[in-house]
C-alpha cells in the first residue's frame, strides 16, 4: 500500500502535559483538568468553538466500566459536543481527529490520551490483553514478554546489555530537562550491569515506571493554525499498523508494523532530526531506529521518553506532542512521533511533523 | 453467579465452564471526597458550589463540568438533609455475582432544601413501595455516632453513602408540588 | 455536506445469528462469522480490505482487555490499520461512523467494520454495578426518565406493551433476530414481571451473544459493487455530560443537536415525511416515542401517538425497527451496528421479509452511556436522492 496524502493539510497547535507520578492522589479527570485547559490556553481556540474532540483511554487500566464516561468532564461536555472516543493510546484518537478534520467542514480539534496505571497490579492486569483461549491462562505478563523479546534480541546480536544500559542511563539523564519526567538522573553504566535481573536479561533500568498521567493536543486546519500560530507543527504523514498477536508467529527482532507504518507516513522522504520513541523497553529502541530507519545523527527520545515516565494510554500521544515541541519550541523542521500498542510492538502508529 | 442453563446431570456433556476473574484495584481518596468523608462521620453533607453557574455538587468534584474551572474547599457549601423525592423507580434485583438484595427496592432522585444539591438513587426506609412518589417530602437517617463508618465511600462510589446516610424516610410534611421541581428532575 | 469528501458506499452488511448464548463459536470465531458474510455480500475477499474499524462495549464484559489486540489474526488485519472504538452503547454507531470517515478522507478504498459482544462470556449485569451489590442495571438507570416521558406527555400505559409487541413480531420476519416469540401479545406484556417500574419484562431486551460487520467503499466501489449499494448521505455523533442538575435526561440536548445536525447535513427538513424507515436503539420499549420526540420525528408528546395510531408498525407510514430491533436481539456493541446496518439493507432492497417496500432513505441511530451518546446516519439507495 502506496503512501495516501492527506486531502487536508493539519498542524497541531497546542499540547500539554501533566506530570508522570507513581501514584496521583487526583482522579483521572481531576489531573485531566488542567491538562486540557493548558494545550487550549496555547492554541488560543476558545473550547466552544472545537469542532471535534477524541480521546484515548482504558477501562481496565482503572478498574472500572465506562471509566472514560468520567473523563467528559474534562472537556466541559455541555453544550453538547461532537466527540468520540477510541480504547487505545491518545494517539490513535488523534488519527481519528486528523482523519475527520480532513473531510468535515470543521477547523479544529481536541484530542487527549489519560491513564492511571497506579490502582491496579499491571502483572495481574496485562495478561487479560492476550488471547483468552490460549495466552491469558498462562498469565502472561508485559515484563516476561519483553524479557523473551530482549532474550531474541541478544541471541541475534542486535544489542547488547551494555548498550541496553546506555540507552536507559541517557534517557533518564536527557529527562532531568523534562518537568513532566517522573524518573530522572545521573546513572553510572557500570554500576547499572552490576545490579540483578529482574527478568532476565532485563533489569530494572530496563523498564518503564509505573504512571499516572494525562496528555492533550489541538490540531487545526492549515486556514485556522495560521490565523492562531506562529510555528504550527504540520502532520506530513500519519500511519498505523496491526500484526498478528500470537507472539509464536512474529520475529520478534524486528518490528514489521512500525516499517510499514513509516513508509506509509513518509519517514524516508527527507532526513529526520528528532524521534520521539515509544521504546517502552530500553531493547525496544534500537528495533524502532531500525525499522524507521534512523540513523546514529537523529536524537532520539530527547524528553526521555517512556523510560523516564509511562502513563499508559497517554504516552505515544505524548511522544507525538514532544516531537510537536520539538518543531514550534526547539526549532527543528522534521520530527517523528511513534505510539505502540499490545505486547513486543504489536501495533504501531508513527506520526512525521514538520515546520514551516 | 449463578448459572442456571448448565446441566448439573454427569451424563451431559460439560459445555461450559465458568471461572472468577479476580482483580485487586486501591485508588486513593481525593482530596474533595476526603472531605466529604470527614463531613459524613461528622452527620453533615457537604458539596461543592460552582461560582460562576452556582449549581451544586454532591459529592464534591473538585471542579465545575459545566464551566470547566476547578473548584476547592473554598467553594465548599454545607447541604440540608431533608428534602423531595422528585423521581424514583422500583429495582427488582437481577442476582449477579455479589448482588445482595433479594426483593424489590426503591431508588430515589432527592432535591435537597436550600442551598440545594440533588442526591440520586437513595433508599426510602420504612415506606410501603406504592406510597414513594414525586413531590414526598423525606429527610436523612443517620446511622448512629459511633455506629458510622465511609468505608465504601470513595472516588467511585457517586451518591452511594452506605455506612453513614442510610438512606431517607418521609417526613408527613405537605408533597411539594411538582412545578416547583420539574426543572431540577434528573 | 459543505466539504467535498468522497463519497461513501455499503456494499456488504452481514450478522450473526444472534443468541442467549453461541457456545459454538469462540470470540474470533464470532466475529469471523459476521465479518466473512459481509465480505461475501460485497464479493470480495479478506485480501481486499485495507483497514479495520472495530467496536464494543466496556472490555470487562467478557474479561478481555483491548480484544482488538488478539482479533487482529481472525480478521486479517496483520499489516494493516486497525482501530477500536469505544463510545458505551452508541459504539457500533460510532464505530461504522468512524470507518466511513476513512473512506470519506480517502484514507482507504475498502474498509471492513466489525462490532460485537458475547455477553455469555461474562455478566453485564455485575460489570455495571462494578462488583458491587444493590446494582441497578441500565433499565434501572432509564427507568425514573421514562417515567417523567410518561408523566410528561400523558402517554397512557399501553403504549411501551404495544411497542414490545410490534418489535417482537418483526423479529419473527428476521432469521438472525435473537428472540423469536411469535405468540406475544399485548396482555402477555403487560402480565409478565416488572423489572424497573414502569419497565415489565417483556419490555425490556435480551441479552445475546452476536456480531455485525460491513464493508464500506469509495464511489467508483459503490458503482461496480454487484449489488446494490447504500450510500451514506450523512453522520452525527454528539455527547454531553451523563448527569448535572437540570439536565434534560427524556429529551437530552445531545440527541436532538445530532438529529439537527444530521438533518441539515443530508437536507432534510421533514424527517416524519422524508424518511421511509428508521432504526432506532431501543432497548426498553418506551424509548421509541421518547426518540421520536427527542430527535425532532414527532412534536412533543406526539411520539406516543405515532405509536398508537400503527404509523410505526412494519406497513405503517414511519415503520421502526422492522429488523426487531434491540429489544428482539442485544448484543450490545454491535446492538448500534446493527441498527447502521439494518438501515443500509432496508434501502438496498435486501431486508428479506422485514423489507419496507420502496424503502429510499433510512435513518439509523444509537445511544449509550447515560442517554448522552449519540450517533445517526442517514443513508439512501441513490447518492443524491430526491428528497421531496
Amino acid at each position: 500500500m502506496a503512501a495516501v496524502k492527506p486531502l487536508k493539510d493539519i498542524a497541531i497547535i497546542g499540547y500539554a502535559q501533566a506530570r508522570n507520578e507513581r501514584q496521583a492522589q487526583a482522579t483521572e479527570v481531576q489531573f485531566l483538568f488542567p491538562v486540557i485547559n493548558e494545550a487550549l490556553e496555547m492554541s488560543k481556540i476558545p473550547r466552544r468553538e472545537l469542532g471535534f474532540t477524541c480521546a484515548g483511554s482504558c477501562d481496565y487500566l482503572s478498574g472500572q466500566t465506562f471509566a472514560f464516561v468520567m473523563n467528559l468532564e474534562a472537556v466541559g461536555a455541555w453544550p453538547p459536543i461532537s466527540e468520540s472516543h477510541v480504547e487505545m493510546d491518545g494517539a490513535w484518537a488523534l488519527y481519528e481527529a486528523w482523519v475527520r478534520l480532513q473531510h468535515e467542514d470543521i477547523e479544529t480539534a481536541l484530542v487527549f490520551g489519560s491513564g492511571k496505571s497506579s490502582p491496579g497490579k499491571p502483572a495481574e492486569i496485562y495478561p487479560l490483553q492476550m488471547d483468552p483461549y490460549t495466552l491469558t491462562p498462562l498469565g502472561i505478563d508485559p515484563v516476561s514478554m519483553a524479557a523473551i523479546q530482549a532474550r531474541a534480541l541478544l541471541d541475534a546480536g542486535k544489542v547488547t546489555e551494555r548498550q541496553m544500559a546506555e540507552i536507559a542511563a541517557r534517557s533518564r539523564r536527557d529527562a532531568m530537562k523534562n518537568p513532566h519526567a517522573q524518573v530522572t538522573g545521573e546513572f553510572d553504566v557500570d554500576e547499572l550491569l552490576a545490579q540483578p535481573y529482574v527478568n532476565a536479561p532485563l533489569r530494572t533500568h530496563d523498564l518503564p515506571p509505573i504512571s499516572d498521567g494525562a496528555t492533550a493536543v489541538i490540531l487545526a486546519t492549515a486556514e485556522k493554525a495560521r490565523q492562531v500560530c506562529e510555528r504550527p507543527a504540520w502532520i506530513r504523514g500519519l500511519d498505523h499498523r496491526i500484526e498478528a498477536h500470537q507472539p509464536g508467529m512474529r520475529d520478534l527482532t524486528v518490528s514489521t508494523s512500525t516499517k510499514l507504518a513509516g513508509q506509509a507516513a513518509g519517514v524516508g522522504d527527507a532526513p529526520i532530526e528528532v524521534a520521539e520513541l515509544s521504546a517502552t523497553f530500553s531493547h525496544q529502541e534500537p528495533v524502532l531506529k531500525e525499522a524507521l530507519g534512523l540513523g546514529d545523527d537523529v536524537a532520539i527520545n530527547p524528553s526521555g521518553g517512556p523510560l523516564a515516565g509511562n502513563p499508559v494510554m497517554a504516552v505515544g500521544l505524548a511522544r507525538i506532542a514532544e516531537a510537536a515541541k520539538q518543531i514550534v519550541e526547539g526549532g527543528h523542521t522534521r520530527t517523528v512521533g511513534h505510539a505502540t500498542s499490545g505486547m513486543c510492538l504489536q501495533q504501531n502508529l508513527v506520526c512525521v511533523l514538520e515546520g514551516d | 453467579m449463578t448459572d442456571t442453563t448448565t446441566s448439573t446431570d454427569p451424563n451431559e456433556p460439560v459445555t461450559m465452564m465458568e471461572y472468577f476473574m479476580s482483580l485487586a484495584y486501591s485508588d486513593i481518596v481525593s482530596a474533595p471526597v476526603m472531605r466529604f468523608r470527614d463531613a459524613l462521620m461528622d452527620g453533615r453533607l457537604i458539596a461543592q458550589q460552582c461560582p460562576k453557574c452556582k449549581l451544586v455538587y454532591v459529592p464534591p468534584k473538585g471542579y465545575c463540568p459545566i464551566d470547566t474551572i476547578e473548584l476547592d474547599e473554598r467553594n465548599e457549601i454545607q447541604l440540608a438533609d431533608a428534602g423531595t423525592v422528585t423521581n424514583y423507580t422500583v429495582v427488582t434485583p437481577v442476582q449477579y455475582y455479589g448482588q445482595k438484595e433479594t426483593e424489590p427496592f426503591v431508588r430515589a432522585s432527592i432535591l435537597l432544601d436550600p442551598p440545594g444539591g440533588m442526591l440520586i438513587l437513595q433508599d426510602i426506609l420504612d415506606t410501603p413501595i406504592d406510597e414513594v412518589r414525586p413531590g414526598m417530602r423525606v429527610k436523612a437517617v443517620w446511622a448512629k455516632k459511633g455506629k458510622r463508618n465511609v468505608d465504601e465511600i470513595g472516588n467511585r462510589s457517586g451518591s452511594a453513602l452506605e455506612g453513614s446516610l442510610l438512606g431517607f424516610k418521609p417526613t408527613g410534611e405537605p408533597d411539594t408540588p411538582a412545578e416547583s421541581f420539574s426543572d431540577k428532575v434528573w | 455536506m459543505a466539504s467535498s469528501h468522497e463519497p461513501c458506499a455499503i456494499v456488504g452488511f452481514g450478522q450473526t445469528k444472534h443468541k442467549k448464548r453461541r457456545d459454538d463459536l469462540s470470540l474470533p470465531g464470532l466475529v469471523r462469522e459476521a465479518a466473512q458474510r459481509a465480505l461475501d455480500d460485497a464479493d470480495m475477499t479478506w485480501s481486499d480490505i485495507e483497514a479495520v474499524v472495530i467496536g464494543k462495549a466496556p472490555d470487562p464484559f467478557e474479561g478481555v482487555m483491548m480484544p482488538e489486540l488478539s482479533l487482529a489474526d481472525a480478521l486479517g488485519a496483520a499489516g494493516k490499520p486497525m482501530m477500536r472504538v469505544h463510545t458505551a452503547g452508541s459504539v457500533g454507531g460510532s464505530t461504522s461512523i468512524v470507518a466511513s470517515s476513512l473512506i470519506m478522507a480517502r484514507r482507504h478504498k475498502r474498509v471492513l467494520t466489525v462490532a460485537y459482544e458475547k455477553q455469555s462470556e461474562g455478566n453485564a449485569q455485575w460489570g455495571l454495578a462494578g462488583g458491587r451489590s444493590g446494582g441497578m442495571g441500565a433499565g434501572g438507570i432509564f427507568a425514573p426518565w421514562m417515567k417523567s416521558y410518561i408523566r410528561g406527555s400523558g402517554a397512557p400505559e399501553h403504549i411501551g406493551w404495544k411497542v414490545a409487541v410490534k418489535d417482537r413480531l418483526n423479529a419473527t420476519k428476521n432469521p438472525y433476530a435473537h428472540l423469536q416469540l411469535p405468540d406475544i401479545t399485548i396482555e402477555k406484556v403487560k402480565e409478565s414481571p416488572m423489572l424497573w417500574d414502569p419497565i415489565h419484562f417483556l419490555e425490556s431486551c435480551p441479552s445475546s451473544d452476536g456480531a455485525a460487520a460491513m464493508v464500506l467503499t469509495d464511489e467508483e466501489g459503490g458503482r461496480a459493487a454487484s449489488r446494490p449499494p447504500a450510500w451514506v448521505l450523512g453522520t452525527a455523533m454528539r455527547s454531553e455530560l451523563g448527569s448535572f442538575p437540570g439536565r434534560d435526561t427524556v429529551r437530552p440536548q445531545a440527541g436532538v443537536e445530532c438529529s439537527k445536525m444530521l438533518y441539515q447535513e443530508v437536507g432534510i427538513t421533514n424527517p416524519r415525511a422524508q424518511i421511509d424507515v428508521a432504526e432506532l436503539y431501543v432497548p426498553f420499549s418506551w424509548y421509541e416515542p421518547m426518540w421520536l420526540e427527542g430527535h425532532d420525528i414527532a412534536g412533543p408528546g406526539e411520539g406516543w401517538k405515532m405509536v398508537d395510531s400503527g404509523e410505526t408498525e412494519i406497513d405503517g407510514a414511519f415503520p421502526v425497527n422492522p429488523s426487531g430491533g434491540v429489544l428482539s436481539s442485544n448484543p450490545i456493541g454491535a446492538s448500534g451496528m446493527l441498527r447502521f446496518g439494518e438501515a443500509a439493507q432496508q434501502v438496498r432492497g435486501l431486508a428479506g421479509e422485514h423489507q419496507v417496500p420502496g424503502a429510499k432513505v433510512a435513518l439509523a441511530q444509537a445511544y449509550g452511556g447515560a442517554a448522552q451518546y449519540f450517533a445517526m446516519w442517514v443513508v439512501s439507495s441513490e447518492l443524491q436522492p430526491n428528497l421531496s
